[in-house]
């Protein structure tokens, strides 16, 4: 399934973010919005309540007293991905540079949540692209794997995301985008394998089209 | 045979619910004498104290075990599937409070899902150590250590419900009485499968082992990774949180307890 640009999968993006933050009609927005988000906590927090009784648990005992809200927090934490976008990200790091050889990136922890059980996977990311020049600062890369990976995902997903998402920022010659993860939902539960982890990859543009900058990418970043 | 645990099954008491923490009740206790006969310390048992920790029992030579043997079970099979459908629109709740669609096509059963995911990774509430040992105790003239390394173990962390996960090793040095090998992998299943504070986790799985067997000594190590300081709070990728409990003989001679750390480390 083609998508018109990275924001349009994995559910919505809030629109209200890329608002000026310095006059006062953005000030009212964003007071607004801290009330919104502060109601949508205590909705998850008393979800989390409701969950810890029917699990059997007491919830009035001393280590259960504040876990809805800090389950509550932590969730919110670690789905922060869509309130970000790329822009906001990277809008100041891209530098015009003469350099047209491969950019790698790798071993990028990457912590995301399972959509279909709301259980953590995590491994490592390796990205590489092709300037066509243009180049991005480092870190950013490691940041565009941040915001998509605090969502619910699909390890699919998320790969594609990435790569669609330096694609449009940098229009490179190519990029290459490889996650290698392990699946909670796998080890701790279900078929409970593990040492199972699941390999993606996205390859558009010359790594796509050229064998050689392919090899060159996977020799460079699938070495143990 | 008369200090054997069967005679204490046909007890009725039963805890009231205010006494019960993860399972478990402030009920009598039991010190575990090197001898092999149970004495036992009256403890509180009601105004149950919020942790383990019961201060007030502790002397000497003799630690005084926390939790006592007949824990009450706090859910069984039926209860999961009446509490399901609760569970599944909670979960829908928070798929909404963070801002997701609840019906797009990826989430639309992730509710039942999370919660039947949930279920199971607490399904220790449903079970007692009773059901799993019960057979599996032999007499066996066996008084040198035994040890079995490197369970995998999942649990839960009770304060912000993301996974821990990581290694146990077990060892004891048997008083006559051996148990079944799985039996302790099974031990650390009952207990990990909860809502758990990794140093509690410790505890309980020595003083089962230690109430079922009576054996001269109990060593448990756990080496975990938490999740929530991994991929949250202050997101230290590469620590581990390390707890032992020793009891017995491995508390009080170190010569037990080095040859039971060099051998798990091995």
């Amino acid at each position: 399934m083609e998508y018109q640009n990275a924001s349009e999968m994995n559910g919505g993006v809030d629109r209200n973010l890329n608002t000026c933050k310095r006059n006062s009609l953005c000030r009212e927005k964003k007071d607004f919005k801290d009330t919104v988000d502060a109601k949508k906590l205590s909705h998850i927090e008393k979800a989390y309540t409701t969950i810890l009784s029917e699990l059997g648990e007491d919830v009035d005992r001393e280590g259960l007293l504040r876990t809805p809200l800090r389950a509550a927090k932590a969730m919110q934490f670690l789905t922060k991905g869509y309130k970000e976008t790329t822009q906001d990200v990277l809008n100041d790091a891209i530098f015009d540079e003469n350099h047209e050889e491969i950019v790698i990136v790798k071993d990028i922890e990457l912590f995301s949540l399972c959509e279909h059980h709301l259980v953590p996977f995590f491994g490592k990311a390796h990205i590489a692209y092709l300037p066509n020049k243009k180049v991005v600062g480092l870190s950013k890369l490691a940041r565009i794997v941040e915001i998509y990976s605090r969502r619910l995902q699909v390890q699919e997903r998320l790969t594609k995301q990435i790569a669609s998402a330096i694609s449009e920022a940098l229009e490179p010659a190519g990029v290459a985008v490889v996650i290698e993860a392990v699946h909670m939902c796998m080890v701790m539960r279900g078929v409970q394998k593990m040492n199972a982890s699941t390999v993606t990859s996205v390859m558009l543009g010359r790594f796509h089209d050229d064998p050689t900058a392919r090899k060159e990418f996977l020799s460079l970043t699938m070495r143990k | 045979m008369e200090d054997s645990e069967q005679t204490q099954y046909g007890s009725t008491e039963k805890p009231d619910r205010g006494a019960v923490l993860n399972g478990h009740f402030d009920g009598m206790v039991k010190c575990p004498a090197p001898g092999g006969s149970g004495r036992t310390a009256a403890a509180a048992a009601t105004s149950a104290a919020a942790g383990a920790q019961n201060p007030g029992a502790e002397s000497g030579a003799h630690q005084p075990v926390m939790e006592s043997w007949r824990e009450e079970r706090t859910r069984s099979v039926e209860d999961n599937e009446s509490s399901l459908p609760s569970l599944a629109a909670a979960y829908t709740t928070i798929l909404r409070g963070l801002g997701e669609d609840p019906q797009r096509q990826g989430l639309l059963k992730t509710p039942w899902r999370a919660a039947t995911a949930m279920q199971f990774f607490t399904k220790g509430y449903q079970e007692k150590i009773i059901d799993v040992l019960n057979d599996a105790i032999f007499d066996e003239d066996h008084d040198e250590m035994v040890i079995v390394k490197d369970i995998d173990m999942f649990s839960m962390c009770e304060h912000h419900l993301v996974p821990i996960f990581g290694r146990v090793h077990i060892g004891y040095l048997p008083n006559k009485r051996v148990l079944g090998l799985s039996k302790l992998a099974r031990i650390v299943e009952i207990y990990s499968r909860r809502l758990q504070v990794q140093e509690r986790l410790t505890k309980q799985i020595a003083v089962a082992i230690t109430e079922a067997l009576h054996p001269t000594g109990v060593g448990v190590v756990i080496e975990a990774t938490h999740m929530c300081m991994v991929m949250r709070g202050v997101q230290k990728m590469n620590s581990k949180t390390v707890t032992s409990t020793m009891l017995g003989v491995f508390r009080e001679d170190p010569k037990t307890r080095d040859e039971f750390l060099a051998l798990i480390r091995s």
